[in-house]
């Protein structure tokens, strides 16, 4: 009941990123600044309903993202959510951590994300830069994004999240 | 055995999404079926938020930009008078032209050649990647877009289209350019007003000074700062004459014998809410 909830703002913030967040962000910003809120989710999902529910999540939101904007290569943000998302899960998932830790897990995370999607795009040719160009770029200014973002939902989140982990808990406890 | 498992999942899973991107990398005429679904789908939800949000977002710069119309006004009103002007003339030269053509027995495919067909379409939305800024356009295959195919402004080239589906196509904007890559694209350019004599080829984007490179320019070539650089329609497949930006500096390309140039692009890419698609009526016979 709370997982097809949890899609549904999913599919929801997705396609703000593509629509709403291009207005939103000012000019001279834009394509440094990239809005990653459906990988926060799969983050949160990651600590909260374990890494298989995160794997699943990651891999299958970042094909969506992959074939509708289709551009160079089908499957970068498919293996990179999904290889984040698991890697978070099968690190931190159900332990009780506090709010600030949450936060710098999560950008750790997004740095690793963004990370190899910068690695992929460099094997395949697509890009040229420096790993310290794209740093200085777009990867250190999105973070912030990322993280005022994970702030704000942090709360809901948990509210949304919380009957699954219970659940999940009293499984793992029988 | 739980881990090893575990690891030779893992590494499937790798070796399948190296699969895919390799795949997909490659040079590819058609999209499947259920990508085509899945482009339509999401590009007819996300239109209903896109075209909102502009609006929004333009009424608060139409405030902004409220005290520069009457200027605005005055200038556009110079440019109205000088363009009917040049609608007389261009009139005359256009019947001088028909009937030349008519006495030199061009062929009905030879005379169509400049028509092009101008279709606006709306912005449904733009890619959340730094390296893949690929933007969603509310036309498709049903509507006479087809792969390559020029998408411009009012002020300049932007992109091209880069894959089709039914309802929604693709644009990758020419700030994707890249001449190093796998299967790279190049669109062959010239200069305003001086379009025998100048030649050369929009090669890649440059992210740090945000211009594009144009190379292979001849040695000889009159080519020089301030230029208006156009498409040439060398191709064929792209339209003669788009703008695509202003030479800001020129000089000795890599091995000393051809020169490149740095352009300064005419369009803006960003916040964009309507763009054309223009279709050259020879791409039409030559597809099939």
């Amino acid at each position: 009941m709370r997982k097809r909830w949890v899609i549904l703002i999913m599919l929801l913030l997705f396609i703000v990123e593509g629509t709403i967040m291009p207005w939103l962000i000012p000019i001279d910003w834009i394509g440094r600044i990239v809005p990653q809120f459906t990988f926060i989710f799969v983050l949160y999902a990651a600590l909260y309903a374990g890494r298989h529910t995160a794997l699943l999540l990651g891999i299958s939101f970042g094909l969506l993202q992959d074939l509708v904007f289709y551009g160079h290569l089908i499957g970068v943000h498919s293996f990179a959510m999904g290889l984040c998302g698991y890697l978070v899960g099968l690190l931190l998932a159900f332990k009780r951590i506090p709010m600030l830790t949450v936060l710098s897990i999560i950008g750790m995370a997004c740095l690793l994300y963004d990370s190899v999607i910068y690695g992929i795009y460099r094997v395949f040719r697509i890009t040229q830069d420096a790993y310290v160009v794209a740093l200085m770029n777009h990867i250190m200014p999105s973070l912030f994004l990322q993280l005022a973002f994970a702030l704000a939902f942090y709360i809901p989140v948990r509210r949304w999240f919380s009957g699954y982990s219970q659940k999940k808990q009293l499984d793992d406890a029988v | 055995m739980m881990r090893n498992k575990r690891l030779f999942i893992l590494l499937i899973g790798l070796i399948l999404f190296i699969a895919v991107m390799g795949f997909s990398l490659s040079d590819r005429k058609d999209l499947t079926w259920p990508e085509k679904f899945l482009n339509d789908t999401v590009g007819y939800v996300q239109q209903w938020f896109y075209k909102p949000a502009g609006y929004i977002a333009g009424l608060f710069e139409d405030i902004r930009s409220m005290r520069e119309l009457h200027e605005e006004n005055e200038r556009l009103r110079m440019t109205v008078a000088s363009y009917a002007r040049d609608k007389i003339r261009y009139n005359a030269l256009e019947q001088k032209n028909a009937e030349l053509q008519e006495k030199l027995n061009f062929t009905e495919e030879q005379k169509n050649r400049n028509n092009y067909t101008y279709m606006i379409a709306q912005v449904v939305s733009v890619s959340p990647d730094a390296y893949n800024k690929t933007m969603k356009i509310n036309l498709g295959s049903r509507h006479g877009v087809k792969e390559n195919m020029a998408v411009v402004t009012e002020h300049g080239l932007i992109g091209l289209i880069s894959s089709v589906s039914p309802f929604t196509s693709n644009v990758m904007p020419i700030t994707e350019l890249d001449g190093q890559s796998a299967n790279a694209k190049w669109i062959s350019a010239t200069v305003e007003g001086n379009e025998e004599a100048s030649f050369g080829i929009i090669e890649s984007y440059n992210i740090e000074n945000g211009q594009l490179l144009m190379t292979k320019i001849a040695e000889e070539d009159p080519l020089k700062e301030g230029d208006v650089v156009v498409t040439s329609g060398k191709g064929e497949v792209f339209p003669v004459g788009i703008v695509i930006g202003t030479v800001t500096s020129e000089q000795v390309g890599d091995f000393g014998l051809t020169r490149t140039a740095f352009i300064d692009p005419a369009a803006q890419f960003d916040k964009l809410s309507e763009v054309l698609v223009v279709k050259v009526p020879d791409a039409e016979g030559d597809a099939e």
